[in-house]
């Protein structure tokens, strides 16, 4: 029996390591988001990390909360030059870091110069490319660093001094300069009609520099300025949004508190707000209806077609009162949470919402004339494209597949999204059009056997479709897609579906015929999804590549009268979707989002989905919170 | 037998260094670069950037220096500041590796030793029951159930688990952690193959024991088949559940990836796959570190354990394996 009182005395040795964990109470509001990749504002690119350093970090400009205005951030005001290429912000002379030090215009420069470093491996870094002199800053820096690297030098001195020469070259060539500690000018290259848009974009926050120099070390064999972590953890962070952060554990969460030292607009409504990762979709669920999370930011659990569905089911019944309401001036959530209890007997709910979000879901055709190892690829030739793209039914695909009834897309800006932006009509869906576009190129079913061949008698390539796994929702689409073109044009399909990484390797080398895409556009302006199709863009994974359209992209970047520009990037969205199909556009991404508005208010309906955890706050009728 | 602990312990940085640079070869055979994510794709010449500066473009200047760093010996040496540290995460640029297994390790450690304390508990218990009565119906029911703890999955029974005692009745927090209750559902789950595992090894063992010299001795001179069991028996019977004590310890503590996705736990075991599959060269290396030396330090545990239970077996003339 020794042993078992060995046996007692593990366990209660294991209860007392854990009972040292002192929990702490619960925060005011408590969201599930996707874990946390970085809190350094420069190097960020992941949504959730966005969505927190909005609230960390204020930058020149903010975004209103449910319209496409700009409201003053650190700068109070500014000026755009009649030619539009020089901007002139002046900072708000109160303005401070959490710890006291007043935010200048140095301050900006140092941060926006951090992002051109090719030293940070920034992923945004191209959005300061508009400035003028950065992108031969960016190239200047690499050639020197390449240089370093091959010369004999490398020691702390060649280094220092390489530095120095960097910052010396950064003050000649790029057009930001700071006249005084409160006044920050931009020259642009061309007018940037969403210059302010990027200007409220989390990665052009100022950085308290002094602070980060502790974390900061040039380093002698490569020249390169690298960062160690450390200087993004609570109680080092340096921030100068409404909130700051309080604590960070890794995968644990987070807790943002309000920023005393903050004077802008936004400050903080809740005493506190924590963000935990929960990375399955149904504890996420599971734990949002036992009340210990109040907002579930991506509803991805795969029966949440019917929780949607349950919600949408209730607003049916009192549509008319809703519309009323919102009619008197009641936002969404007013308006929500006014309306009669759902009855649980029909299975209704009031807490899951379908938001528009600004991307859109697609599937790429490879442009390139052939496949690895010179395989013939018959989607070179855009009839073949258009002939797809024709043949897919997308109001079938989101309504029965998708189960989400998102806006179906046949552009990939979506459509109503950008002010003043006419969206080409694009393709409709369109069997015999789409047959008589195979045709053409040359693809008939001609011994009729229900397959097309060529002129030789080959059949149609098998296609070869590429998808990434894990997501259920990307296998059914193609699964659908493959049923559509093989009943609709008579062609093979072949799924392959392997894992992210894997997959993006077989992307960059352009091994697939069609494969999964997507994206969300970053500032509102339809270059964000147009440059896509850029000759040579990083991200075009199709490889397509044509002269009319980059010309005309071109073209809009010289234009100064802002409509004129519009219709000059609507010319060249039509010349991508209704000549050339190198995207085969699906539908508009919609986000879910759970949360119940009798609760907890704040949520923003940014077109973009920019949301301010400083703004989040409990409602009245809830200020106790329900014991998780 | 110090002579033996102290010759094992010499062993060690031999089959750590060995593990190290086997681990180094694997993971830089997978494909893709740590440094591009999903979604947006930087520009060529920040992939380059990225990889000059983690040396990700010299494999051989990669290992060499991580050898040095991880070792202590840049540090007697004066390259490095400090000793034994794992390096900065590529896939997650604000914490260090060391932070990493810091913050996951206590947290996999005590889910895995609770694990195993309840498994030990619970095993021990069905596998007397078994393996005193062989062929009744109670040990056919233990062998059914062990069976089960076996052969269903984790993933299975902790959501069965959270359903009913979390969701439905609210006994225990849905996910999470930082209390104790937090941890005991995690624990409970983690714990029922490893249980039924032990209830198999010790019901077969009990078994063959009950058959031997010594038990007829015992039996003979008056004492009942239990008593003699439980007195003479289990200590050789428990030997098997021993060996199978020290790996699984280990295997418990460096935390599973199933508990702790579905229990939304923050150990060591997801930061190990969502590092493999992101290739995340130094976390990966770091947790096999880590798991490595709990692996070699317990499996010698076990055999000091042994020669402690068995008087047979002698340490101070076992040659060096």
């Amino acid at each position: 029996m020794r042993w078992i009182a060995w046996t007692v005395i593990i366990v209660v040795v294991a209860w007392i390591a854990l009972s040292w964990e002192r929990s702490e109470p619960p925060a005011e509001i408590t969201f599930a988001s996707a874990d946390v990749f970085t809190m350094d504002p420069q190097r960020m690119s992941y949504m959730q990390d966005l969505r927190i350093a909005r609230s960390l970090f204020e930058g020149l400009c903010t975004t209103a909360s449910d319209s496409r205005e700009f409201a003053p951030g650190v700068a109070e005001r500014w000026e755009n030059s009649t030619d539009g290429k020089t901007w002139t912000f002046h900072l708000n002379p109160r303005a401070r870091w959490s710890n006291g030090d007043p935010v200048t215009s140095g301050d900006f420069r140092d941060a926006w110069r951090r992002l051109l470093l090719p030293d940070t491996a920034a992923d945004y870094t191209e959005l300061l490319f508009s400035v003028r002199g950065a992108r031969e800053f960016f190239s200047w820096r690499t050639k020197a660093l390449t240089e370093y690297l091959a010369g004999d030098q490398h020691d702390s001195a060649a280094a220092q001094e390489l530095w120095d020469r960097t910052r010396e070259t950064f003050t000649a060539l790029v057009g930001i300069s700071t006249p005084d500690a409160h006044t920050l000018v931009v020259e642009l290259d061309n007018p940037v009609p969403y210059w302010l848009d990027l200007c409220a974009f989390p990665t052009l926050a100022p950085i308290h520099q002094k602070s980060l120099d502790a974390f900061t070390h040039i380093d002698a064999t490569t020249g390169i300025v690298r960062s160690s972590p450390g200087w993004t953890k609570p109680g080092v962070l340096v921030s100068n949004g409404p909130m700051k952060l309080a604590e960070w554990k890794y995968k644990r969460g987070m807790r943002l508190e309000p920023n005393e030292m903050y004077v802008g607009a936004n400050t903080a409504l809740a005493k506190s707000v924590a963000v935990v990762p929960i990375e399955d979709a149904n504890t996420a669920v599971l734990a949002y209806e036992s009340g210990s999370i109040d907002w579930i930011s991506d509803l991805t659990a795969e029966f949440r077609a019917d929780l949607a569905e349950a919600s949408a089911n209730w607003l049916a019944r009192h549509r008319d009162e809703y519309e009323l309401r919102i009619g008197a001036g009641a936002s969404v959530d007013e308006a929500l949470a006014a309306l009669p209890d759902p009855d649980p007997a029909l299975g209704e709910r009031r807490d899951v919402h379908v938001l528009s979000a600004f991307g859109t879901d697609f599937w790429s055709f490879n442009c390139r004339p052939t496949l690895p190892g010179g395989r013939l690829n018959p989607f070179a030739d855009p009839r073949v494209r258009r002939a797809f793209a024709q043949a897919v039914n997308k109001e079938a695909l989101t309504k029965s597949v998708t189960r989400l009834n998102e806006p179906i897309a046949t552009t990939l800006v979506p459509r109503g999204s950008i002010d003043g932006y006419l969206s080409p009509a694009g393709l409709p869906f369109d069997l015999p059009r789409a047959c008589a576009e195979l045709a053409a190129a040359g693809w008939v079913d001609r011994n009729g056997d229900g397959v097309v061949e060529n002129e030789a008698g080959d059949p149609f390539p098998t296609v070869d479709m590429l998808y990434m796994t894990g997501n259920p929702r990307v296998k059914n689409i193609a699964i659908a897609l493959a049923g559509m073109w093989r009943d609709g044009l008579g062609v093979q399909c072949e799924l392959r579906g392997k894992d992210g990484k894997f997959a993006k390797e077989d992307l960059r080398n352009g091994d697939f015929m069609i494969a999964r895409g997507g994206w969300y556009g970053d500032y509102g302006d339809p270059t964000t999804f147009l440059d896509l199709s850029r000759t040579g863009n990083g991200n075009n994974d199709r490889a397509f590549s044509n002269a009319a359209f980059d010309a005309l992209l071109a073209q809009a970047e010289r234009e100064l009268d802002p409509a004129k520009r519009l219709a000059i990037l609507s010319q060249a969205e039509r010349l991508l979707f209704e000549v050339e199909m190198p995207i085969l556009p699906l539908c508009q991404y919609v986000t879910l989002y759970m949360y119940d508005p009798t609760k907890m208010r704040g949520i923003t309906r940014h077109p973009r989905l920019d949301q301010r955890l400083s703004q989040l706050h409990r409602t009245e009728a809830s200020t106790a919170k329900p014991a998780p | 037998m110090t002579a033996f602990i102290i010759r094992r312990l010499l062993q060690v940085p031999l089959v750590l260094l060995a593990i190290v640079v086997v681990t180094f070869s694997l993971v830089w055979l997978i494909p893709g670069n740590p440094m591009l994510q999903d979604g947006r794709q930087p520009p060529p010449e920040i992939v380059e950037a990225m990889n000059r500066q983690y040396q990700l473009d010299r494999p051989v200047a990669f290992l060499g220096q991580y050898l040095a760093q991880v070792s202590g010996v840049g540090w007697l040496l004066g390259w490095d500041a400090v000793p034994f540290d794992l390096g900065p995460s590529m896939r997650h640029p604000d914490w260090t590796v060391n932070e990493i297994i810091g913050a996951g390790f206590p947290v996999s450690a005590t889910i895995g030793l609770g694990a195993i304390a309840i498994a030990l508990f619970i095993g021990t218990i069905a596998g007397l029951i078994g393996g005193l009565r062989p062929g009744s119906w109670m040990d056919a029911c233990t062998q059914l159930v062990a069976l089960i703890g076996i052969s269903v999955p984790s993933f299975v029974t902790g959501s069965l688990l959270i359903m009913l005692l979390a969701a439905k009745f609210r006994l225990f927090p849905i996910a999470g952690w930082g209390t104790p209750a937090h941890a005991i559902l995690p624990m409970v789950t983690l714990s029922l193959p490893f249980a039924a595992y032990i209830a198999r090894l010790l019901r077969f063992g009990l078994v063959e024991q009950m058959n031997t010299d010594h038990m007829r001795t015992a039996r003979a001179k008056g004492l009942s088949r239990r008593a003699a069991a439980i007195r003479h028996g289990l200590k050789n019977a428990f030997l098997p559940v021993l060996s199978f004590l020290g790996p699984a310890t280990a295997v418990a503590m460096t935390g599973s990836f199933v508990v702790e996705k579905v229990f939304a736990v923050p150990g060591l075991g997801r930061h190990f796959v969502e590092a493999v599959l992101g290739k995340d060269i130094t976390l990966v290396m770091g947790v096999v570190l880590v798991y490595a030396l709990l692996l070699v330090l317990l499996n010698l545990l076990v055999d000091v354990l042994y020669a402690w239970i068995d008087p047979r077996i002698d340490l101070a003339h076992v040659q060096a394996r």
